[in-house]
């Protein structure tokens, strides 16, 4: 028996660990067979090619990392043409595709076209990029908003759609509630939660944009908390991210209601991480033997 | 680049305190080494056994390669600097090696090296695989006397080693009557900039190395990135994997 199976929604999962949109790429796969992943999320497209933003784009804190890309990234045309035949090539697990629009009706159509190519398992739609200005968070704030863009996008897809949530809003409840109930399969969460350094000795900003996202061990409480609060709130499953780096990490977030898990910020700093995260929940299970699906959401006080 | 990047755990084989802000470490792995060109840096940072060090790794240049021997030159500056120059012989660093571009070799007889501080250790493995007939003009500068090292000409601002001024003050008096095919550069911002200005000027070509804050460093984050192309169609290339070394031509100054 597999005591990892895990699933999103319609998607089954050979096992709960992914990698975070936007941390990872083929590259890994000089360090370790990236199908032995869950899944591989793309880095989030958006429908022109985008050149980001100006340097620099990243600091590292005391406990974590604040980043400023500007999802730079070359458009959903090229990315179709050239990216997704590489990824098809070289992988044989599910391929979830990140990608974000500046209207509804460009997220529609970035949907359609993709949906014409074949690989694609699951989108994963990104609402909550802190660092841009028209995209990303501009549609993950506002709960009549999300539910408009993801009833748009259910009517035009049977594929698995997970709406990717931001931890900067009042309420992430009522956000995920509403893309529950407006047709999304699955949720993610966090993306990366405002953050800024500035140089005490100069004044400068740390960022070139000012205010970043701030991702790795400093927010994994910030995610536990989002990710518990959405579990109590919605049926659908939750893909967990934010601040996972090792096994223990995801047990916990496990135990908080996700079905599956990312790893992201942690690649930097670790390139096994998702690997070790993997081996490392396979070896807990299997001598518990408790399958994953037991611990989902079993949270005690 | 011809390989992929080797990604394992490397003892200290040596740690050389050369003065109060450089420190020399050599590793010996024969794979790694074998890989390595002038121009590829290595990311680094100390292993903790049982634990993982929840810091990013540290870019830092290849100094020198011989026989199996990798030496990576750091300059105590941040954290990350601080901890590695304060290795000693016989800890564990984890290693991701070789990484990024390689300078293009000579094509003409002459060239200059121009390095600014923490910039001279990948001028000085290039320097090492050069042929032997290419006349080789080498200015180095730095802040103060720690700052220098060995080269035919050396540049302080406080006039502590060498002579007082800018690096680029003997470099612009050298050209006048040398003729000089390509001149090869690493340091700060400052330095490149002015540099390319300059062999624009002169019409000389010039390789720099670019030194950027990195996450990943195998071009995956995107966070490294300096803007390429023509004024009118340029692209921000990842420094750690389309570069670090560029024509300084293709580099839009004016952005950065």
């Amino acid at each position: 028996m597999n005591l990892l199976q895990t699933s999103l929604g319609r998607l089954p999962l050979f096992n709960p660990v992914t990698v975070a949109s936007g941390t990872f790429g083929t590259e890994y796969g000089s360090f370790y067979d990236l199908n032995r992943l869950g899944a591989y999320v793309s880095k989030t497209i958006t429908n022109d090619p985008k050149a980001g933003n100006p340097c620099p784009r990243l600091f590292e804190t005391e406990a974590g990392l604040l980043n400023s890309i500007g999802l730079q990234n070359p458009g959903i045309d090229l990315f179709i043409k050239e990216h997704l035949p590489l990824l098809r090539e070289k992988l044989s697990i599910p391929i979830i595709v990140s990608f974000s629009g500046s209207s509804v009706s460009e997220f529609r159509r970035m949907l359609i076209q993709l949906d014409n190519c074949v690989g694609i398992s699951a989108y994963e739609v990104n609402i909550s990029c802190p660092n841009v200005e028209n995209e990303g968070i501009a549609f993950g704030v506002d709960a009549g908003i999300v539910s408009e863009l993801v009833k748009t996008l259910r009517a035009e897809t049977e594929r698995e759609l997970i709406i990717k949530l931001s931890p900067n809003v009042t309420d992430i409840a009522s956000i995920a509630k509403s893309a529950e109930e407006s047709g999304a399969d699955s949720l993610a969460l966090i993306n990366t939660v405002f953050g800024m350094a500035i140089d005490p000795k100069t004044g400068k900003s740390r960022i070139k944009r000012g205010i970043a996202g701030y991702s790795g061990p400093a927010i994994k409480p910030i995610a536990l908390a989002n990710v518990y609060k959405v579990a109590q709130a919605v049926q659908i499953p939750i893909l967990a991210m934010g601040g996972i780096s090792t096994w223990q990490d995801a047990l916990e977030f496990f135990y908080a209601g996700a079905s599956a898990i990312a790893v992201g910020t942690a690649s930097f700093y670790d390139p096994l991480a998702p690997i070790r995260c993997l081996e490392g929940l396979e070896t807990y299970l299997k001598d518990t033997d408790i399958p994953l699906c037991d611990l989902i959401g079993s949270i005690s006080f | 680049m011809a390989y992929d990047p080797i990604y394992r755990l490397c003892r200290i084989h040596s740690c050389t305190v050369l003065n109060e802000s450089y420190s020399m470490l050599e590793i010996i792995d024969d794979e790694i080494a074998g890989r390595c060109e002038p121009g590829n840096f290595v990311e680094i940072k100390p292993y903790k056994a049982g634990s993982v060090l929840k810091r990013l790794f540290k870019p830092i240049s290849i100094y020198k390669v011989e026989s199996d021997s990798i030496f990576l030159m750091i300059k105590a500056l941040g954290r990350g600097s601080k901890e590695l120059t304060k290795l000693n012989e016989g800890d564990m660093v984890e290693l991701i090696a070789p990484l990024g571009n390689s300078f293009p070799m000579p094509t003409g007889k002459s060239i200059a090296l121009v390095s600014g501080g923490i910039g001279y250790p990948p001028l000085w493995f290039l320097k090492s695989r050069l042929n032997a007939d290419i006349k080789v003009r080498w200015f180095h500068g730095g802040a103060c006397e720690k700052d220098i090292f060995p080269c035919d000409e050396a540049w302080t601002i406080d006039g502590s080693a060498g002579t007082k001024g800018l690096v680029t003050q003997g470099l612009v008096e050298w050209l006048k009557d040398h003729p000089c095919d390509a001149i090869y550069s690493c340091g700060p911002e400052a330095l490149l900039k002015a540099l390319a200005a300059l062999c624009d000027t002169h019409n000389i070509p010039l390789y720099v190395s670019m030194e950027a804050y990195m996450a990943c460093g195998v071009g995956v984050c995107h966070g490294c990135t300096v803007p390429i192309g023509t004024k009118e169609n340029w692209n921000y290339l990842r420094v750690c994997k389309d570069g670090p070394v560029f024509d300084a031509r293709d580099i839009r100054w004016e952005l950065i």
